[in-house]
């Protein structure tokens, strides 16, 4: 006679519970809410915001926050609710095309040098190396500064910040994967070279990588805010979140929601990310490797 | 002590081609410019007299290993160019900026390690509810953009309570107190972002540390949790922490720029920021070749306290 | 007692005065975890006298460093410890931890499996011995290093005097070992608790800790649980054996008894299969079955799925009973369960 097994002993997990330890937590949950949400605002803006993003209103200059216009006015009567919303779409495209791109660049990268190693490693990496010998947002000045402002290069700029971080977490986990027996299995079936790095190799490696490319979005949203912040990122007619943070700061005790609202978009965007990529973090990576 | 030193000699040499290599991306940086870097930096004032001297005053007209010796030569003399706009000598420029820029770094993280340090030791040492508020705490400063926060703090201390001046900066050496009144906000503003995340750095270095099997052979010799905790658990954490601080630099330095433009400090990111906006090259890069080196000298250090802390990074073994 | 050559000024405990230094009545221990409870140990009854070396020997998972850990009171709070544990004449369950601590690392030590993991990689090893003195005497620091010099000049590490401050790493898994035993022995502690001490060594390495071991016993007097799963270095040193299964103890004999007469199936299974150098070509003998769920385990007997000898009253927990002199048993087949006229468990500690 064998122990009673154990499914019976436990009870069935319910379906929430079930859901929250897929996504890695209830924190992860509300962060998939929240930048499911805000995605969502953005691509619709044209169809969901209330008001025209450049209809100027004499009336409501600087008009108080209100049922009509949530977010309230700005100095030319602008509904700020509504700029946000566009404004939101820039951001939003300029961050995740630039973590698209730096993952696009520095996986391939990273992959190749770790699984060739030897001097493809080095003439790979160095370069890579000497980018975070920078600091990140100075680099992204510097580049600008040759090429001149605005939201694609602001695009190009965070990319390139974000390329070594890519590549070298696809790389120390190309090195773990390399390593394992089922890769030599492959290529003692006589698989080529390159078919295991593509097959094998690199859907295994890219967990730490993907973690960290879900925190980075959120940060380049930030960054890129700070870029347009300092003018030097989208530039105008073109709305962006950073551009209508500076504009505040000019009403700022006038009409403080100008400043406001816009800001904490911002942070709850930001935050909608991170509680998402630290919920991946606890599933897909649990032993850190993507810090 | 020997093998420490060897670590210690070899650390400071590789610093030296990272050093020459980033000093010739900043070179390059001028050359690097789409169309005539020259007429776009004079602007208006680009007759054809004008960009023939400064062309040739910036050495622009001779083959490119020459102009990167000579600059180099200059670089090393202490010489870091002239502002072809304004004629300042530039090397005076940034001495007189770059301490702006140290006070504001250096203050902000100082702040952030005092706050960060201890919240973390102790999230990571007590319950699992403050483990779980503090999670949140730090999830959420680490989202809010620094400026933001910045000129939230504008709106409260100053805008509302005037308690603080919103801009403007005052020397340290002269009058302390006023350069501290000037200094709050820009120091709060920075810091609130870095303790967060220094809190959660020291928090899951501190968990990993007192999961480690030695802690519980502590335990088996009746040593009480505080002894464990700051003797054996903190000196243990201890690199990661220190390797996060030395990586935290260079964000600050990043945020320093953006801080620095939000209070009008006088300090050397605002300086970068208004050349890039004028297109004044020389400057732009005096600026960050300044902080580019801060930032490596910075690494090193980090590196360097490590071979002090855990003997086993210093003869090149795993940890 | 013994008295120790070294011994000046260190202002010695006074131990207890009694031959039982450990006395385990019916100790049991339960994890709390995510909702499920899985009971790591079950109605464990036994007595240690002073100078013995006890061997616990187990497969993975027995419960046998989870019972260690309960007697030294280093358990986590998801557990709960039943029953009594006795420590000269002290009871420690339900100790407060302050004085808990005053007794770990002086009057009772333990050693763990992994010298490698074992010390703190950031200081001397020196100092993590001195530290263990300080924390318990009122010593100074050179008197503490003097000391510490001795201790580990006497597990033999040479050269301790020039190597004494030199981190753990520089030395090899036995020589670690080692400066961990001697971490142990600092305050001459009655009891010394030893969890698999070699399983991470090789064999040769393995003969030295063993033979450190019964020095040990014989200049100081000190009592010794060894707990292992190998039963080869419980014949080579241990006096008594107590053989554990899913957190159940099934036997207790002395060390030539459990060789040469095991009565617990369970026992008897493990004895036969060992290989051994005469043996014929052929598979070697295997246990059939499993070890059971701690979280659902069978009621009664927790081998009896496996055994080979099961019968009814199985179902029911089988009383320990007095087999032979030294020789305790918890079997329903064993003769002497039937003759013994009141199934009671009790203290197997058999006067000797």
């Amino acid at each position: 006679m064998t122990a009673p097994s154990l499914a019976a002993a436990r009870p069935r997990a319910s379906l929430v519970r079930r859901l929250v330890r897929r996504v890695g937590g209830w924190e992860a949950l509300v962060g998939i809410v929240i930048v499911a949400v805000l995605v969502t605002l953005a691509v619709l803006a044209p169809l969901v915001a209330p008001h025209d993003p450049e209809a100027i209103d004499s009336a409501r200059i600087l008009g108080r926050p209100d049922l009509g216009h949530p977010f309230g006015s700005d100095a030319l009567g602008r509904d700020v609710l509504t700029r946000v919303l566009f404004a939101y779409r820039v951001s939003l495209s300029v961050a995740l095309g630039s973590v698209a791109l730096a993952f696009a660049v520095g996986a391939p990268i990273g992959l190749v040098a770790g699984f060739r190693g030897g001097w493809v490693d080095g003439l790979l990496m160095r370069p890579i190396d000497l980018l975070l010998a920078l600091p990140a947002l100075l680099l992204a000045v510097a580049l600008i500064a040759i090429v001149g402002p605005g939201a694609l290069v602001a695009l190009v700029a965070i990319a390139v910040i974000y390329l070594p971080i890519i590549a070298r977490l696809v790389r120390s986990a190309v090195l773990v994967v390399k390593a394992q027996p089922y890769v030599d299995g492959a290529r003692a079936h006589g698989a080529s070279e390159p078919s295991i790095m593509l097959r094998h190799v690199l859907p295994n490696s890219l967990g730490p990588a993907l973690v960290q490319a879900t925190v980075l979005t959120g940060f380049a949203i930030q960054i890129e805010a700070a870029l347009s912040f300092l003018g030097l990122g989208a530039q105008p007619p073109t709305a962006s979140l950073g551009i209508m943070l500076n504009e505040g700061r000019d009403v700022l005790t006038l009409a403080p929601w100008v400043e406001i609202f816009p800001g904490l978009a911002l942070a709850i965007t930001v935050l909608g990310f991170n509680l998402v990529g630290d919920g991946l973090r606890r599933r897909l990576d649990p032993r850190g490797m993507a810090r | 002590m020997s093998p420490r030193f060897g670590y210690l000699v070899r650390r400071l040499l590789l610093t030296i081609p990272v050093l020459l290599a980033m000093s010739v991306f900043v070179f390059l940086m001028i050359r690097l410019v789409p169309g005539d870097p020259v007429r776009t930096m004079l602007g208006f004032r680009a007759t054809d007299e004008n960009v023939a001297t400064i062309r040739a005053a910036l050495g622009l007209d001779r083959p490119l290993a020459d102009q990167y010796l000579a600059w180099l030569g200059a670089l090393l003399h202490g010489d870091l160019g002239q502002d072809f706009v304004s004629k300042a000598p530039l090397t005076t420029l940034l001495s007189q900026r770059l301490p702006v820029t140290l006070e504001l770094t250096i203050l902000a993280m100082a702040v952030a390690l005092i706050v960060g340090l201890p919240l973390g030791v102790l999230a990571a040492t007590r319950g699992r509810w403050t483990g779980r508020l503090t999670s949140g705490f730090v999830v959420a400063a680490i989202s809010v953009p620094d400026f933001w926060l910045g000129i939230m703090l504008v709106l409260l201390f100053a805008g509302t309570f005037h308690l603080l001046p919103p801009s403007g900066y005052k020397p340290l050496v002269g009058d302390p107190v006023a350069n501290l009144r000037y200094m709050i906000l820009p120091v709060l503003t920075l810091a609130s972002g870095e303790a967060a995340y220094i809190l959660r750095t020291t928090r899951g270095a501190m968990d990993s540390t007192l999961g480690s099997p030695f802690i519980l052979f502590l335990r088996a010799k009746g040593l009480s949790e505080r002894e464990i905790t700051f003797r054996h658990a903190l000196r243990n954490a201890a690199v990661p922490i220190v390797t996060v601080v030395g990586i935290q630099f260079g964000v600050l330095l990043g945020g320093a720029i953006v801080v620095e433009s939000l209070f009008a400090l006088p300090g050397v990111g605002r300086l970068i920021v208004t050349a890039v906006n004028q297109r004044n090259y020389p400057v732009v890069q005096a600026g960050v070749l300044v902080v580019a080196a801060l930032f490596i000298l910075v690494n090193l250090l980090t590196d360097l306290v490590y071979g002090v802390l855990d003997p086993r990074l210093a003869e090149g073994g795993e940890t | 007692m013994t008295v120790s050559p070294l011994q000046p000024g260190w202002g010695r405990a006074v131990d207890a005065d009694t031959d039982e230094v450990l006395v385990l009545d019916r100790v049991g221990v339960e994890f709390r975890v995510e909702d499920n409870r899985i009971s790591a140990v079950t109605d464990v009854s036994l007595r240690i006298d002073r100078g013995e070396i006890f061997g616990l020997v187990g497969e993975s998972g027995c419960g046998k460093s989870t019972l260690a850990l309960a007697i030294m009171g280093l358990l986590p709070s998801t557990a709960t410890v039943t029953g009594r544990i006795a420590f000269q004449g002290r009871d420690l369950i339900g100790l407060g931890e302050r004085e808990f601590r005053a007794l770990r690392g002086d009057r009772m030590s333990m050693v763990f499996q992994d010298p490698l993991t074992s010390l703190d990689p950031t200081y001397g090893i020196g100092d993590q011995v001195a530290e263990t003195i300080r924390a318990h005497r009122d010593a100074a620091r050179p008197a503490a290093r003097e000391r510490a010099l001795e201790l580990l000049r006497e597990v033999g590490i040479s050269a301790a005097e020039q190597r004494y401050d030199e981190p753990p790493h520089r030395f090899s898994g036995g020589m670690r070992q080692r400066v961990v035993v001697a971490t142990a022995l600092a305050n001459e502690p009655a009891l010394l608790i030893a969890d698999e001490p070699t399983t991470a060594l090789d064999v040769t390495i393995q003969a030295q800790i063993i033979e450190l071991i019964r020095a040990l016993r014989e200049h100081h007097g000190t009592t010794v649980v060894l707990i292992t799963h190998d039963l080869g270095v419980i014949a080579q040193v241990c006096d008594r054996v107590g053989v554990m299964y899913a957190g159940q103890l099934v036997e207790i004999a002395p060390v030539a008894q459990i060789f040469a007469a095991p009565r617990h199936p369970y026992t008897q299974a493990l004895i036969a299969a060992l290989p051994t150098s005469g043996q014929a070509r052929g598979s070697l003998r295997v246990i059939e079955g499993q070890v059971p769920e701690l979280s659902a385990p069978p009621a009664g007997c927790r081998f009896s799925p496996r055994c080979p000898v099961r019968r009814e009253e199985c179902d029911r927990v089988p009383p320990v009973a007095i087999a032979a002199r030294g020789h305790a048993i918890a079997c329903w087949n064993d003769p002497a369960t039937r003759t013994t006229a009141e199934a009671t468990v009790m203290a197997s500690g058999v006067t000797k």
